[in-house]
């Protein structure tokens, strides 16, 4: 069991996901009926990338109560590591939402809910760092870290929730209550992708985890031989 | 939470503001300059009809004012470090935050007395004295979750190496939810008349808002107030 999650299982667990549910969505799913027609595909990357950005602060956001009861410098690392990773899935979930746009709006930018509120959590978190870089006590910084990460992650859905007040958006709600919206065979490529894409920021959060930690001890070496 | 605490804290705030009001007055003049740098800025045509643009305007001046004055709130208590007598005393950190929090309201509201009317008189048309009761409401579920928000956040700022830098930087993308919902609900209210049917929704929203960052403040402020 603990093979396969160590970190190298994982990337390769990963990656047999990510490229099955890509087979699987080209040439299993049949093209989409609506007008989205064929780059209705890019959906299983594009909505899986978006889903997994919202877990990887979601762990940061249970890091961060973990930290404040605890104080271990763990939880910390572990925050670090999952903003920065949301941060680059949140990134992937805009280029990939522009790609789609383009091809469905004819409009790399709309000014649509959900593109919205994931430009609003990369300021968030881009504001996350920007917190950290001006904090120089370790602990202190930390503490406010872990205290922006909760506020932070509160914040997310109750902005989306918000953007319901704004005129109609152009966003194509494939998933709504008690129906997932697809055929059998889009949904298993769909949840294949998502595995896949959830397995990959485990695989990461796991090697970032890691680097962090050398990079912890060699701050702790060098200080104690004075450099 | 001892109330006598509470009341001595907030008085301290008052009659420090109220001896020299400095804060007050450059926030003032700030909202009325605002007005007028607004008029410019969209004197585009005589064809344009500002009304639709009125309840953005107005929650825009209204969150760069209070970002002035959270600044600061809080500048004084840490460059004469008040803020180590205060914690110092037998206090529970989450009264300091209430009193900071009802001060900054207070300031806030003293701002919108005066700002209103001008506001009213330059920009709205039509008369909304009929729904002057929800006008209020709206205003005062905002201000509660601006200056709750705005309070936990300064006081992480003003700990930190750039302070008043980074304030807006970790501010404004949180109050967006706030700035969304009071803004269509102040707009209805200038530009056409609303019932309260009609904003319920918006209402209820601020309040939700209010109550949970008013709980999330009280159970994070410990650690963003410092030993």
């Amino acid at each position: 069991m603990k093979k396969l999650v160590s970190a190298p299982a994982l990337f390769a667990e990963a990656g047999a996901c990510l490229i099955i549910g890509l087979l699987l969505g080209f040439w299993y799913a049949p093209t989409d009926a609506s007008s989205m027609g064929f780059s209705q595909k890019i959906f299983y990357y594009h909505a899986p990338i978006a889903e997994t950005a919202l877990v990887a602060f979601g762990v940061a956001f249970v890091a961060a109560i973990l930290y404040l009861r605890s104080q271990d410098s763990r939880w910390d690392r572990l925050g670090v590591v999952s903003v920065r990773l949301g941060l680059l899935f949140s990134l992937l979930v805009m280029i990939t939402g522009m790609i789609w746009g383009k091809a469905a709006w004819d409009a790399w930018w709309a000014w649509e809910p959900r593109l919205t509120t994931f430009l609003l959590v990369c300021f968030l978190y881009i504001a996350y760092f920007v917190l950290r870089s001006v904090v120089e006590e370790e602990q202190r910084r930390a503490t406010f870290a872990a205290v922006f990460a909760i506020i932070a992650f509160i914040d997310v859905p109750i902005t989306f929730f918000a953007t319901r007040f704004l005129p109609e958006g152009l966003h194509p709600v494939v998933i709504s209550a008690g129906d997932s919206g697809m055929e059998g065979s889009m949904l298993l490529s769909f949840l294949i992708s998502m595995l896949g894409m959830t397995l990959l920021l485990a695989a990461l959060i796991r090697r970032d985890l890691g680097v962090e930690e050398l990079k912890d001890r060699v701050a702790d070496l060098k200080s104690t031989i004075g450099g | 939470m001892g109330l006598q605490q509470f009341i001595a804290i907030l008085r301290k705030d008052l009659i420090r503001e109220l001896r020299t009001r400095e804060m007050l007055i450059s926030m003032i003049l700030f909202v009325l300059l605002a007005m007028v740098i607004f008029h410019y800025a969209f004197s585009v045509g005589e064809s344009v009809d500002l009304t639709y643009f009125t309840g953005g305007m107005l929650w825009v001046t209204f969150i760069f004012a209070m970002l002035l004055g959270l600044n600061r709130s809080f500048a004084q208590e840490k460059d004469e470090r008040c803020l180590d007598g205060l914690l110092l005393c037998p206090v529970d950190r989450v009264t300091i935050f209430l009193a900071k929090t009802v001060g900054n309201l207070i300031f806030l509201l003293i701002i919108q007395v005066v700002a209103v009317p001008v506001f009213t008189l330059f920009f709205v048309e039509r008369s909304y004295l009929g729904d002057l009761g929800i006008f209020l409401v709206i205003l005062l579920l905002a201000d509660v979750g601006i200056c709750a928000l705005g309070t936990l956040l300064a006081t992480i700022s003003m700990h930190t190496r750039s302070r008043d830098l980074l304030l807006p930087i970790i501010f404004l993308p949180l109050i967006v939810p706030v700035l969304i919902a009071a803004t269509a609900a102040t707009t209805g209210i200038f530009a056409e008349g609303v019932s309260l049917g009609s904003v319920a929704a918006r209402l209820l929203f601020l309040l939700g808002f209010d109550a949970v960052f008013l709980v999330a403040a009280y159970g994070t402020y410990d650690f963003a107030i410092g030993e």
